[in-house]
């Protein structure tokens, strides 16, 4: 736990800042509470407000977190390595509780230390304490929302959230060639329906990005 | 009760849940070609980008690239101070300030 405690300043403003957006984008509380208890993705949740907001059908919001999420499946291969002896059920858990920071606290601990013993446990409790703090702070953002006119436009500090999310996979080349493609399609075919544009914009960003993923590469060899 | 609403919840559950412990789960038989693994390193930025634009320059329906834009000019200035500052928070809350600041005046 004690090794947790660096990311939780990041995990309390990012908890804050989804609960509040969260209502003050109309969701009623008691969504607001079950998403964020049963999800628990932030950037996901964030993500998707606009699409529940305006009334898509729920496979078109599916299909965006799933998206969001699709750094997960990269996380879990690197995990995997780490965990593959253990029980179906207990890397089921191990998988639900991954997040961003406790992957990379795991993995930089697991290239130090190689197959260090209780791993699963190590990480299991580093995962609880920050679904904790998590759950705790996106609760508190989530009630305090109420209190809070939405005249001031707080539903924007959302996006704000992913856009910081968003730069720094924007500092590469191939992330920066992907989401000046994607962008610009979603933004001129936002008309479309079932949330095509969106699918236009992601399907065309990558591949962009990997084309230039594999320019790169080349120059480089 | 709101079945839309409990069908994204448990679309949005099922697809964390898929992305985060789909290869845990399959152990190491499975195996991620190098190209199938740049297009996961790259999709949720594309994601990102095409959820982020739409929100900062759509404005009640049509496209507003002019200073005039609250969130435009909100979400530039709160690019320029993460890219100075590496500061998540402070990006939340320079972009924040500048939008409530518009409403105000």
């Amino acid at each position: 736990m004690r090794d947790s405690l660096p990311a939780a300043p990041g995990i309390v403003a990012w908890g804050l800042v989804t609960g509040v957006a969260m209502v003050k984008s109309g969701l009623a509380v008691h969504w607001a509470l079950l998403i964020s208890l049963l999800v628990y993705a932030g950037s996901a949740q964030l993500a998707t407000l606009p699409l529940i907001v305006a009334g898509q059908p729920f496979w078109i919001i599916s299909f965006a977190a799933f998206v969001t999420n699709l750094r997960f499946v990269i996380y879990s291969a690197s995990l995997r390595r780490w965990f593959d002896q253990f029980s179906l059920r207990r890397r089921a858990v191990l998988g639900y509780f991954t997040g961003d920071f406790t992957f990379a606290m795991f993995m930089q601990r697991a290239r130090r230390e190689g197959d260090f013993a209780y791993r699963d446990a190590w990480f299991l409790g580093a995962c609880g304490f920050n679904w904790l703090v998590w759950q705790v702070t996106s609760i508190v953002g989530i009630l305090a929302a109420t209190a809070i006119p939405s005249e001031w436009g707080l539903q924007f500090a959302g996006t704000l959230a992913l856009l910081a999310l968003a730069i720094p996979l924007c500092l590469e080349w191939p992330g920066l060639a992907g989401a000046a493609v994607a962008a610009p399609i979603a933004v001129m075919a936002r008309g479309l329906p079932f949330g095509l544009g969106l699918f236009a914009g992601i399907v065309a960003g990558i591949c962009a990005a990997v084309a230039v993923d594999s320019l790169v590469a080349r120059r480089k060899s | 009760m709101n079945i839309n609403m409990l069908l994204v919840t448990v679309g949005m559950v099922l697809a964390t849940f898929m992305t985060r412990a789909a290869l845990l789960l399959a152990g190491r038989r499975f195996k991620l070609s190098p190209r199938v693994e740049a297009g996961l390193r790259y999709a949720p930025v594309c994601a990102l980008a095409v959820l982020i634009v739409p929100e900062v320059v759509v404005q009640a329906g049509s496209v507003n690239l002019s200073f005039a834009n609250p969130r435009l000019v909100a979400a530039l200035a709160a690019t320029a101070f993460f890219l100075w500052k590496r500061s998540m928070v402070g990006c939340i809350v320079v972009g924040t300030v500048i939008v409530v600041a518009f409403r105000m005046l």
